[in-house]
């Protein structure tokens, strides 16, 4: 299961954001990724996410597999859409 | 080899003899709860602790690798050897300084040692366009970490005890 999200608040994928994500992330069992270009990284690790050094505009692959995935792609999906307002 | 640079090497010596993360930067230790930003507050990014900084120098409280800088030069993800992951903040809100006044030593993929410098910036000017200068210094691998343990409060130069970050036994 995976989806394209486009991000969307000024900062990018910096601190706040990546920690908010891993929050969430954390909360299913799926192993969750995240693809940005060519680069996939563990949706689950703070450090990880901030490496993609990813800007406001730069599209990401939520990728998730596990019991519970869709809830997973869909939750992660929402939380980027919403600027990481979690 | 200055006197600072000596005075950093024997206090990494001491660093890897206790196990422990050195201060990154000469100030005030603030702890994390009194960071005026939620997400280091609140501990959504880790546990750790902040200083308030009285120079414009940050080093590496740690042997390892530099995983990232960020682009604007004010925030800094390292790789401990001990598999401890260290994020350095200089200031809050300092994104929106998009990079003005921080000057990087290092780039991702570089292997630092403790009191190695990371980024210089321009203080009097992250005071006066950011939020505040306090830096938070949190452990963002909690997952992997039994204990963070404050050593030390009032006012820290670099390369002093910090930290001690305990990992889970495997």
């Amino acid at each position: 299961m995976e989806k394209t999200v486009r991000i969307l608040n000024d900062e990018g994928f910096h601190a706040r954001p990546a920690g908010v994500f891993v929050k969430k992330a954390s909360e299913f069992t799926s192993t969750i990724e995240v693809k940005a270009g060519e680069v996939t990284k563990n949706g689950k690790s703070i450090m990880a996410l901030m490496s993609l050094g990813l800007a406001k505009d730069a599209e990401i692959t939520i990728k998730a597999q596990g019991p519970d995935e869709a809830a997973a792609v869909d939750a992660l999906v929402d939380l980027v859409n919403k600027k990481f307002q979690a | 080899m200055s006197f600072l640079d000596r005075f950093l090497s024997g206090s990494k010596s001491k660093a890897e003899a206790t196990g422990a993360l050195s201060a990154p930067l000469k100030g005030r230790v603030v702890p994390l709860e009194q960071v005026p930003d939620a997400a280091f507050s609140g501990k959504i990014l880790g546990d750790g602790i902040a200083i308030e900084p009285s120079e414009g120098l940050l080093v590496s409280p740690v042997n390892g690798e530099v995983v990232q800088i960020f682009r604007t030069n004010h925030a800094v993800g390292l790789l401990s050897d001990d598999g401890v992951e260290v994020l350095l903040h200089i200031g809050i809100d300092t994104v929106k300084m998009n990079g003005e006044g921080f000057r990087a030593h290092v780039k991702a993929g570089d292997k630092v040692k403790a009191g190695d410098k990371l980024v210089e910036f321009d203080l009097d000017l992250v005071r006066a366009k950011a939020k505040s200068t306090i830096t938070p210094i949190v452990v963002t691998n909690m997952d992997a970490i039994a204990s963070v343990e404050t050593l030390r409060s009032g006012e820290v130069a670099h390369g002093q005890d910090l930290l001690r970050v305990t990992p889970k036994k495997a």
